[in-house]
């Protein structure tokens, strides 16, 4: 991880303040970079980060199931380990219930669960980053970000998605096993490396899913996903996903990302 | 009808003038229907036998919204007397869903087999949740581990393990529009590659339904032509021409080729029923052999072909042309009923029948002015009313003549008999039974039934006014007793709820203690279990059991048998439970497959038989208009409501099922009994005409029209005896009852006639 922390951390800076990185420097870039300073993008800015989190999974038919939450993350190392936790709202039914994942790129994450009705913390083992988040069609691992060195992503070109500039990038897992999907294009935005769009396509070759940033911002100078949508276009089902009074930088302790704090959770978490 | 008639002798005139040209406009108009065979489509989806708009269908659709559920499902079972759990059997499991998930039209995320399935567990005080098998045991330790996860999970006994351990299955759900055959097979090469110890055995609706389309259309295509060519050859011996005999099979040909080819130019999909349509013609086309029956003798008599030819139009054709209007009737009646198929089936057989009455009065005529004379007197020669089977059927005439009032006393018993017959008459359709006993699909269907859960699937829908109430402990607690009353019906084998996930989370939370294998006493605990299970299993494992706002539950009960009866089981269990348990506010309807072919099964059986009963009256009132009559009207239709009644009565005592090739057969009578009844009725009253000793009269109609009514019978008797060597069962017992019902209703036709004629005389000819 630390290899490529220092140069990419020289290449974000101008990100941050939201200057164009020169088109030729963009060229130059191999598809596995252009994954790499997407990654850190996506999943790593500012030092740490809370939102209120409404999700909205949606059926074919029009069903709908909310899922509202405040998520909390801290990074431990940009690229590396991160902490979450999150305090869920909605439905009802689950309010006070509380999460915590202590993510590690290179091993399994660390789950625990408060169930409020038991009164009772529970470890969950979590040995599938591929199973869905909170019933949703994202993945803890779209949520959280997969290891960029899991595939070879190879350029395969570059064009425009919605009047902006992009890498278009094909993802191919190494192993097989480790993944859903078969192979998965990302469109990267060339200004901010944010993914605008992703496909993922099943072993078969099919097309099963298609996220897109919806809505993408700056808050407090960093570019945010505020909407997105991940659609399974085999089941119709789809997840509409709103990031709300987002905030960088706050200074969370590391103390808040513990055990401890998931019975009895802080009002900065509850929020 | 005056006018009518004149039209036809036109016809027929003109045939005999210019009779080449008639044959080759025939093969012209024929080429027209023949270029539209290539459009055909195959439909042996029953749930095509009702509209989309059908409520039946709409809910199901809706159900599968609900519950995001696959329209089919096929069932690998995969056996090993040994018991499966061991490492090459597992090693094969593990190897054979990794083949079926790269098949195209599998739903790959759904597909449920051990390494694909997901169980929660505790492990080391944690909850996991992990496919049931990630990796195949190699330790003895983690054989048992997965012995013991395998037997202690209510959500995998009887699913994904036999009680007995010998048996597992892998779950396949096809996309919507996939062909189950073609993926049955391409599983079968799959196998093919794994062969063990281990057995095989691929179930379920999609394979049943696609594999009996397969086989629908060789058996079309095989004993529609092999009867063809049998009759062929009975045609020849009783004529000894083979330009004759091969004029019968193309009028027969044609028609079916004129009516088929309408039917698929017109864009109807070829349904079970309709592939019965060619059969069917033939049987209908036989009777030209009047014509040819009244020819031979006429020659011989006149001695001039011409002359021959338009006498014998003149004397059959009024019969022909009735019995084509009566037949034509009764099956056009079936075109106004509510189930397609049957309409479908009903006209174009209605459409096939009158272009088998125009071909009586134009082909056949021509062909017969294209027979040379020197051959015809060779061969007439041996046609006499002293000899063979006219002898014979005279004799069966005396019989009947001197002992009416037995006749009559016997055929009162036999009516009773068959009446006592009808009560016994179980309705009922299962799709699997179409299929031979020893056939694989059959073997398959067994084998799991034994083994596993069923293979036939229901669903009940319990439906609340509000949201969330399928998290109130009281509806649970309801639907867990009502799954128990209902795993008491004789035919099932297993019924899964969203109460075996509430109470499984709940044990696996409690650290596994199977005391907590219960239905919380909270809403909340209940919602949070939920919850959990949810977001950390595949969601999709709960959305087949509830629904988004948890208004509505789903309960799966599986069904060891294909019989629509298991299903009124099922229904009526549920009714009485209601009835004496008041459900806590939710309301219950029934869903899926086994459903629907009840449904079906009901609906098509009540249309055929309501369009029946219409089609016997408007029959009737033929009849009776034919012979200007309503005493001969009655006195004609006695043979054809004695052959259907005793048909009837036979299914009911020897216990056949009364299903849909059934009653499609009956409707085969409206196109024979009543074809007998009129040629010697009117060939009676024409020989009375000339003979007005009414004895004398009635002997003469049972020997000679007697003679092409049995001719009739016999070659189609003949014919459709092959159909006993099918492989389909629908096939084999239309074979069968074509065979007695021919043969039945051409003696009853002359045996009853001419007693009832004897008996009842003063009375019917009073008027005159």
């Amino acid at each position: 991880m630390r290899k490529f922390v220092t140069p990419l951390t020289v290449l974000l800076v101008p990100l941050a303040l939201g200057l164009r990185p020169s088109p030729v420097g963009a060229q130059t870039l191999s598809g596995e970079e252009i994954m790499k300073r997407s990654s850190l993008a996506e999943f790593y800015p500012g030092d740490d980060m809370k939102a209120r989190v409404l999700m909205r999974l949606i059926t074919k038919d029009g069903g709908e199931r909310i899922r509202e939450m405040t998520m909390l993350r801290k990074n431990l190392q940009e690229g590396g380990d991160q902490r979450y936790f999150i305090y869920f709202h909605r439905p009802a039914d689950v309010r006070e219930m509380t999460f915590l994942i202590w993510k590690s790129p290179r091993k399994d994450d660390d789950r625990w669960l408060f169930i409020p009705a038991l009164k009772l913390v529970k470890r969950i083992a979590a040995n599938d980053k591929r199973s869905s988040f909170v019933g949703s069609d994202f993945s803890y691992e779209d949520v959280s970000g997969r290891d960029v060195e899991e595939d070879s992503h190879k350029l395969l070109r570059e064009e425009k998605v919605d009047g902006k500039d992009a890498f278009v990038i094909e993802s191919v897992p190494k192993d097989p096993a480790s993944a859903d999907f078969g192979k998965k294009l990302s469109w990267i935005d060339k200004v901010s490396f944010i993914p605008l769009k992703e496909e993922y396509y099943d072993r078969r070759g099919d097309l099963s899913r298609v996220f897109s940033a919806d809505e993408v911002k700056q808050v407090q100078g960093l570019w945010t996903i505020t909407k997105r949508t991940m659609k399974n276009v085999q089941t119709g089902h789809r997840t509409e996903v709103t990031f709300q009074e987002v905030k960088y930088n706050l200074k969370l302790s590391d103390a808040l990302f513990t055990e401890r704090y998931l019975k009895n959770p802080p009002p900065e978490a509850v929020r | 009808m005056k006018k009518e008639g004149t039209e036809v002798s036109r016809l027929t005139e003109l045939s005999v003038r210019y009779p080449k040209a008639v044959i080759l406009l025939t093969f012209l108009i024929t080429i027209g229907f023949a270029i539209q065979f290539p459009k055909v489509r195959i439909d042996t989806d029953p749930k095509n036998m009702l509209p989309a708009t059908s409520d039946v269908r709409v809910y199901n659709d809706q159900v599968e919204g609900w519950f995001g559920l696959h329209k089919d499902m096929m069932v690998l079972g995969i056996a090993n007397e040994k018991g499966v759990l061991n490492q090459t059997t597992l090693e094969r499991i593990a190897r054979i869903t990794e083949e079926i998930l790269k098949l195209k039209g599998v739903v790959l995320r759904d597909v449920a087999s051990f390494t694909t399935v997901d169980n929660v567990v505790v492990e080391g005080g944690a909850l996991a949740v992990h496919p049931l098998m990630t990796q195949v045991p190699k330790t003895p330790e983690e054989m048992e581990a997965l012995r013991s996860s395998l037997f202690e999970n209510p959500l995998f006994l009887d699913r994904f393990i036999s009680r007995d351990g010998t048996t597992t299955a892998i779950y396949i759900p096809l996309e919507e529009g996939a062909n189950g055959k073609e993926i049955a097979d391409r599983i079968q090469e799959i196998l093919k590659r794994e062969k063990g110890e281990e057995q095989y055995s691929l179930a379920g609706d999609p394979v049943a339904r696609d594999t009996f389309g397969a086989e629908m259309f060789i058996q079309m295509g095989l004993f529609a032509p092999i009867a063809g060519m049998i009759m062929f050859i009975a045609l020849f011996l009783m004529f000894r021409n083979l330009a004759l005999a091969a004029t019968m099979m193309v009028v027969a040909m044609l028609s079916t080729v004129w009516s088929m080819g309408a039917l698929i130019g017109l864009g109807y999909p070829v349904h079970i029923m309709s592939s019965m349509i060619p059969v069917f013609l033939m049987a209908i086309a036989t009777d030209s052999i009047h014509i040819f029956n009244e020819f031979y003798f006429r020659f011989k008599e006149v001695g001039e072909k011409r002359a021959a030819i338009l006498d014998t139009i003149r004397v059959v054709g009024p019969p022909v042309r009735y019995t084509a209007l009566a037949t034509a009737i009764g099956f056009g009646v079936l075109a106004l009923g509510g189930i397609i198929p049957v309409r479908v089936f009903g006209l174009f057989v209605a459409f096939g029948t009158l272009v088998i009455r125009l071909m009586s009065f134009s082909v056949l005529p021509a062909v017969m002015m294209l027979l040379k004379e020197e051959r015809l007197m060779k061969l007439v020669g041996r046609e006499d009313l002293e000899r063979g089977a006219s002898r014979w059927l005279g004799m069966i005439g005396k019989i009947s003549l001197e002992r009416s009032k037995t006749v009559v006393a016997i055929g009162l018993v036999l009516l009773t008999l068959a009446l006592v017959g009808i009560t016994k008459i179980r309705i009922n359709n299962n799709m699997v039974n179409w299929f031979k006993r020893g056939s694989e699909i059959r073997q398959a269907d067994a084998v799991m039934n034994q083994k596993l859960g069923g293979t036939s699937l229901a669903y009940l829908v319990a439906s609340s006014e509000e949201e969330d109430a399928m998290k109130r402990p009281a509806v649970l607690r309801y639907l867990e007793a009502l799954q128990r009353d209902l795993e008491k019906a004789s035919f099932v084998g297993k019924t899964t709820s969203v109460v075996d996930v509430v109470k499984r989370i709940n044990r696996v939370l409690h650290d596994d203690d199977p005391r907590f294998e219960t239905i919380p006493d909270a809403q909340d605990v209940i919602g949070q279990y939920l919850f959990l299970f949810a977001s950390s299993a595949k969601p999709r494992d709960l959305d087949t059991l509830v629904d988004y706002p948890f208004q509505k539950a789903n309960i799966w009960v599986q069904l060891k048998t294909w019989d629509a009866v298991g299903m009124r089981e099922v229904l009526d269990r549920i009714r009485v439970y209601t009835a004496a348990h008041p459900p806590p506010g939710v309301t219950f309807k029934p869903a899926g497959i086994a459903y629907f072919n009840l449904v079906w099964n009901d609906e098509v059986l009540r249309d055929m038989v309501r369009m029946f009963i219409i089609a016997l009256i408007l029959v009737f009132l033929v009849l009776a208009a034919s012979f200007r009559s309503l005493r001969w009207g009655a006195i004609s239709f006695i043979p054809l409501l004695f052959t259907i009644l005793l048909i009837y009565g036979v299914v009911g005592f020897i216990g056949k099922d009364f299903d849909m090739p059934i009653s499609v057969l009956s409707t085969l009578s409206l196109g024979m009994a009543v074809d007998f009844a009129i040629h010697f009725i009117r060939r009676f009253h024409q020989r009375l005409a000339v003979d007005s000793d009414v004895k004398e009269a009635l002997l003469w109609t049972a020997a000679r029209p007697g003679k092409g009514i049995m001719r009739n019978a016999v070659l189609f008797a003949i014919a459709f005896s092959v159909m006993v060597f099918a492989s389909l069962t629908p096939y084999i017992v239309v074979g069968l009852f074509i065979v007695s019902l021919m043969l039945v209703s051409a003696l009853l036709t002359i045996i009853s006639l001419t007693a009832l004629i004897n008996l009842f005389h003063p009375f019917l000819l009073k008027k005159g």
